[in-house]
């Protein structure tokens, strides 16, 4: 076995049991919110009909591998380097890349209940179909993936690991309300259209709308710019992951 | 020598200088102490070692290899107790030992059995399973002490191992530091806890301010104290300090404790002295003997506020 698979797969353990003891809890947490929220939405929209209840529902794993990534990913990383984590993880013989991968792939594994669920209960709920491409797959891997490395980005650029817990945190509220997830992007004011054009979110839902539904997305365009985000988070997670003080 | 570190010098910003122009080395099978107070530059010079951090100038090699060019060949070859705690809090203790042995590069079976010898010698088997989450301070020293010798590089760095630790596995844990060292590794122990270093060490720096202000055996530096003794008071409680004589040199006062060096010509003096501060109950009692490291280390370092009590444990 390569080194660097046997140095993922040992750190991919090392995470896995070091987030156990809130992962049972975690995935209860994301089995409440996937029913509350499909439920919930018969209140807000009495009269919702199947088309929009799809276009909500399927916003929903966007919406939970961009809070994994952006949010709780960075904040997991903030708290570490408060207590000196890394000072420990990277004295380790394993790539600083591989250990973050590994942290990345716990992580998603841990949304997989919110991905799945909103979209299965909602399409029981709310009796629309669903037509799942087997491109879900490297759809979803480039959205967890794109969202880790951005989110690594800013977990070690900005210097204080306080702020970067009000910095996800602003962005968490930016994401829900003001990024076309789960509305479309027509919307917003044109200026933020256009901001749109640019960043990655509106094309990883429309990554998960296109591998999972039937709705009109161009799927080559949103699989480009959310690869281009990758690497882009992927080169600055390198430079930022291996510079020293 | 296995590890050579020339005229390093870390400048962080703000121009704080953490390392000056520091040189050493360390051969195989050699427990070698840095010793010095808090913020006298131990950990930033471990962490340019691992590649952690990069010194603005000089050069480190470990075996022939620039590690300052090469941080993943240092990481390959040192393991490593860092001074904070390990992050194990989902581990049980087993787990996080076997887990870095692993890692480390050792064979499932080897690490398990060395991972089960070290929980035995130091009388962990009762935390063997427990989470680190729900363990003590020192006994996640303890793990992480395990974690660092389970599978040992060519040189294992302590920093700080001991803390927090109860006085008798302290006294196994040096047991096993001196077993690494006699199976090949050498051993670079980071601590400001003199007494306890000087039982272990073959060699030891004493550095503070970033500069290392001595450098030998523990037996070589005590020579070059030239024949001193080391005079001991301790004040009745509540008394003040009395006025020193001048031929009593670096006193430090530490607690109800003054300590200074005493030249063998002004010894009968120095008794003289002491024993009217005994008959004035000025003094509980003093103690005269030959001079220890820690005398050397009081006088070396500026800031004596660090140096630990005898047989005090923290």
């Amino acid at each position: 076995m390569p080194k660097w698979l046997r140095g993922y797969l040992l750190m991919v353990k090392w995470s896995f049991l070091s987030y156990r003891p809130w992962l049972s809890l975690n995935f209860a947490v994301q089995i409440g919110i996937a029913i509350g929220m499909i439920y919930g939405l018969s209140f807000f929209f009495p009269a919702i009909t199947p088309d929009v209840a799809k276009y909500l529902t399927t916003g929903a794993p966007t919406l939970v591998l961009l809070v994994a990534g952006f949010v709780i990913g960075p904040q997991i990383i903030a708290s570490a380097r408060l207590e000196g984590t890394f000072e420990y993880i990277w004295s380790l013989p394993v790539g600083r890349l591989s250990h973050l991968a590994a942290d990345a792939t716990v992580m998603f594994a841990s949304t997989l209940p919110g991905i799945v669920l909103p979209v299965v209960l909602g399409a029981f709920h709310f009796d629309f179909n669903l037509d799942i491409s087997l491109l879900v797959i490297p759809a979803a891997v480039l959205i967890a993936m794109s969202g880790s490395f951005l989110g690594y980005s800013i977990a070690f650029l900005v210097p204080k690991p306080m702020m970067v817990m009000v910095i996800t945190q602003i962005f968490s509220f930016a994401v829900m309300l003001f990024s076309p997830v789960m509305f479309p992007v027509e919307r917003l004011p044109q200026w933020l259209q256009s901001i749109h054009q640019v960043l990655p979110i509106q094309y990883m839902a429309d990554l998960t709308r296109g591998t999972i539904t039937d709705l009109d997305v161009n799927l080559g365009l949103a699989f480009a710019v959310v690869a281009a985000w990758c690497v882009i988070g992927l080169f600055i997670t390198l430079i930022v992951v291996n510079r020293r003080q | 020598m296995l590890l050579e570190i020339n005229n390093i010098t870390k400048v962080y910003k703000k121009k704080i200088r953490a390392n000056d122009n520091i040189s050493l080395s360390i051969a195989e099978g050699e427990v070698f102490g840095l010793l010095g107070p808090n913020g006298a530059g131990k950990t930033t010079l471990v962490n340019q070692i691992i590649g952690l951090t990069k010194p603005t100038s000089g050069s480190i090699t470990l075996d022939g290899v620039d590690v300052i060019a090469n941080p993943g060949y240092a990481r390959e070859h040192c393991s490593f107790q860092a001074q904070t705690q390990v992050p194990i809090s989902g581990l049980s203790t087993l787990q996080a030992i076997e887990l870095v042995g692993r890692i480390r590069g050792g064979k499932k079976a080897e690490v398990r059995q060395r991972a089960m010898d070290l929980i035995d010698k130091l009388d962990m088997g009762e935390w063997q399973k427990m989470m680190g989450v729900t363990i003590s301070g020192g006994v996640r020293r303890l793990v992480a002490f395990c974690m660092a010798a389970v599978t040992p590089g060519k040189i294992v760095i302590l920093d700080e191992p001991t803390n927090d630790i109860d006085p008798l596995r302290r006294r196994i844990l040096w047991e096993e530091v001196q077993e690494l060292a006699r199976h090949g590794s050498a051993v670079l122990l980071v601590t400001h806890n003199v007494l306890e270093a000087e039982r272990v060490v073959d060699r030891l720096a004493i550095i503070d301010q970033g500069q290392v202000k001595g450098m030998g055996t523990p037996a070589r530096l005590k020579e070059d104290e030239g024949g001193a003794m080391h005079l001991e008071l301790t004040l009745e409680p509540n008394q003040t300090e009395p006025d020193l004589p001048d031929y009593l040199q670096n006193p430090v006062t530490v607690n109800r404790r003054i300590i200074a060096r005493v030249d063998p010509a002004d010894i009968t003096k120095a008794i003289e002295w002491a024993r009217g501060l005994k008959e004035s109950d000025i003094i509980e009692e003093f103690k005269l003997g030959p001079a220890t490291l820690e005398d050397i280390y009081v006088r070396l370092v500026q800031n004596p506020d660090e140096v630990e009590q005898p047989g005090e444990v923290t």
